[in-house]
């Protein structure tokens, strides 16, 4: 049976048949082709994590608030100011230099996401993810390319096909395949480049899901950067995830950020289980979690 | 250089602190059951925890030393745990858990008869095929003598170490707790078993129970390692000329990482000066 020999209602169902057929394929050869173990990574680096879970704008927010908990930075409102302890020594990495000079005088928290000195030191994160495959390098996205022209390929022609037949038949009642076939290249176009690869993805939730342990201690953390418990946990699960009363100032700073990340939070729930859904409860003890094991013993 | 390496028991309450800390710590202890019926995602998350840091897989349920076979949906358990995140080795307490169905929850220590030897060698040489890999075996910590021996710890042991395929895993804090509550020296232990099977140590706190007369030292994992358990590493390290693994235990009441890691560079410290004692055992590190 030719397809294009086919009326009007029935080859609209049959294209639209094929451009499911086309999406689906799209979407599992870019996960398999982007799909591998699991890198290794700086995990000692809460800004490279942010930058993976939340770009730029994200690593920008962790830095910041990384800066207040140290006391190097001063919130006051939605204004941020270096404070009297600050210096450039003070601080290794270069997105905390930069923080530092923007603050030098007092400005809007906000600002740091039009700072074009502020972009380039996130830059070296993303090559970094880049070169992890967890972001999109150059080869994935030319990847990328190469598969949505593929389907874009065959969709358009299959209705270029069938245009010129009903044409050629003296048929013009060729709207809803043109329209059809222009929803479906959209809806390539969007599928064909998430942000994350499919590794990148993973590494998300799989640090989401090592850290979950942190994540139930939120609202017992204490800023004052005694311990990177704080940051790693904004680097994790967002800034948003910094519960407790002593980050209030983070919800006056980065309210955009709390939206972003409740859904990020909700959307992640279920990956943030506890490890312990044997019978140790995470404990070398020898299943003794019902009331008392009478130590260890191991 | 020294090829010992030094590591954490892996908890969900320290993996912000042993992830940031991977520069001090060489591996990560991962208690197997907790996996075992894990859903997918939490098993990929250990593999991507792999891929950061040499990772071990340490059993607490399959009760090798008993006269009853070890369940095989057990070993297949281990075995599918370790084709996911092939671990540098996996390892299993040698303890009695369970019997006529029971599980009592606890790692006891069985009677130390010829029965239980060949009950452990027969366990040991079935998980062997079935994981693909032997398990390195694990000494437990006993609040009574158990009932029904014919021996003692320092013999049943050795007999059982070097009749299998089996490294050992000595943990210091349960000798060190046998010892006191049992009266006998945990030195002259060492010297009864085959030191030059030791592959991995671990080091753990505990607390004394009972009252005046009849206490007893508890390893509960809850206490920092005190010091008698130190000289002991430092008394294997002397002894033992092949490299070694120390794996700090902790199950709860944390202190912070940085005490942890304190703890940790003790240990470095204490098997440095082991080393030292003996020079001549130990000419391969030089080497290296």
């Amino acid at each position: 049976m030719n397809p294009f020999d086919l009326p009007g209602p029935e080859f609209l169902l049959f294209f639209i048949g094929l451009s499911a057929l086309a999406l689906i394929a799209l979407v599992v050869t870019r996960k398999v082709a982007e799909s591998s173990a699991a890198p290794k990574l700086d995990l000692s680096d809460p800004y490279l994590i942010a930058c993976l879970r939340g770009a730029e704008p994200e690593t920008l927010r962790v830095a910041a608030v990384s800066l207040i908990d140290r006391g190097l930075l001063v919130a006051t409102g939605t204004q941020l100011q270096a404070s009297e302890k600050a210096s450039a020594e003070a601080v290794r990495r270069p997105i905390e230099k930069e923080l530092l000079r923007k603050f030098k005088r007092a400005g809007e928290a906000s600002s740091i996401f039009d700072d074009s000195r502020l972009s380039a030191t996130c830059k070296p994160y993303e090559q970094t993810l880049k070169n992890a495959g967890l972001l999109p390098s150059e080869a994935i996205a030319g990847a990328r390319w190469t598969r949505l022209l593929i389907a874009c390929g065959v969709l358009g022609g299959v209705a270029i096909i069938k245009i010129l037949i009903a044409l050629e038949r003296g048929r013009t009642n060729v709207w809803f395949l043109i329209i059809l076939t222009i929803v479906a290249i959209v809806v390539a176009v969007k599928i064909s480049f998430p942000r994350l690869t499919e590794s990148g993805k993973a590494m998300i939730a799989d640090l989401q899901n090592l850290y979950s342990g942190l994540k139930d201690r939120a609202l017992s953390l204490r800023p004052g950067g005694a311990t990177i418990e704080p940051m790693m946990l904004a680097a994790v699960f967002g800034v948003a995830a910094l519960e407790g009363a002593d980050f209030a100032f983070t919800r006056t700073l980065f309210p955009r950020a709390q939206a972003a990340d409740s859904w990020s939070s909700s959307s992640t729930a279920s990956c943030g289980s506890s490890s312990c859904s044997g019978s140790s409860c995470g404990s070398s003890c020898g299943g003794g979690c019902g009331g008392g094991c009478g130590g260890c013993g191991g | 250089m020294s090829a010992d390496r030094f590591g954490l028991g892996w908890r969900p309450r320290l993996a912000a602190g042993i992830l940031a800390n991977l520069d001090r710590i060489d591996i990560v202890e991962v208690i197997a059951d907790d996996y075992f019926r894990a859903p997918r995602h939490e098993r990929r998350a250990l593999q991507t925890l792999a891929a950061q840091t040499p990772v071990t897989l340490h059993g607490v349920s399959l009760g090798l030393a008993s006269a009853v076979p070890v369940e095989t949906r057990r070993l297949d358990d281990m075995a599918r745990l370790c084709s996911e995140v092939a671990p540098e080795f996996w390892s299993e307490h040698l303890a009695f858990v369970r019997g006529g169905g029971i599980e009592i929850g606890h790692l006891a220590a069985p009677p130390r008869t010829e029965a239980t030897i060949e009950g452990a060698l027969a366990n040991l040489a079935r998980a062997k095929q079935i994981v693909g890999i032997a398990p390195q075996v694990e000494n437990v910590a006993t609040l009574i003598d158990p009932p029904g021996s014919d021996r003692d710890e320092a013999s049943w042991l050795a007999a059982i170490v070097r009749n299998s395929e089996s490294r050992l895993l000595l943990d210091l804090h349960n000798l060190h707790a046998n010892a006191v509550n049992f009266n006998f020296a945990a030195k002259g232990f060492l010297a009864r078993i085959p030191v030059e099977r030791i592959a991995t140590i671990h080091l753990a706190g505990g607390k004394w129970i009972g009252r005046n007369g009849a206490q007893r030292l508890l390893d509960d994992h809850l206490h920092d390692v005190p010091d008698p358990v130190y000289e002991l590493l430092e008394e294997v390290a002397a002894r033992a000329p092949q490299p070694l693994t120390v794996i700090l235990e902790r199950d709860g009441n944390f202190p912070s990482i940085e005490s942890l890691l304190v703890q940790l560079d003790r240990a470095r410290q204490a098997v440095a000066g082991g080393r030292a004692r003996t020079p001549h055992l130990h000419r391969h590190e030089v080497a290296a």
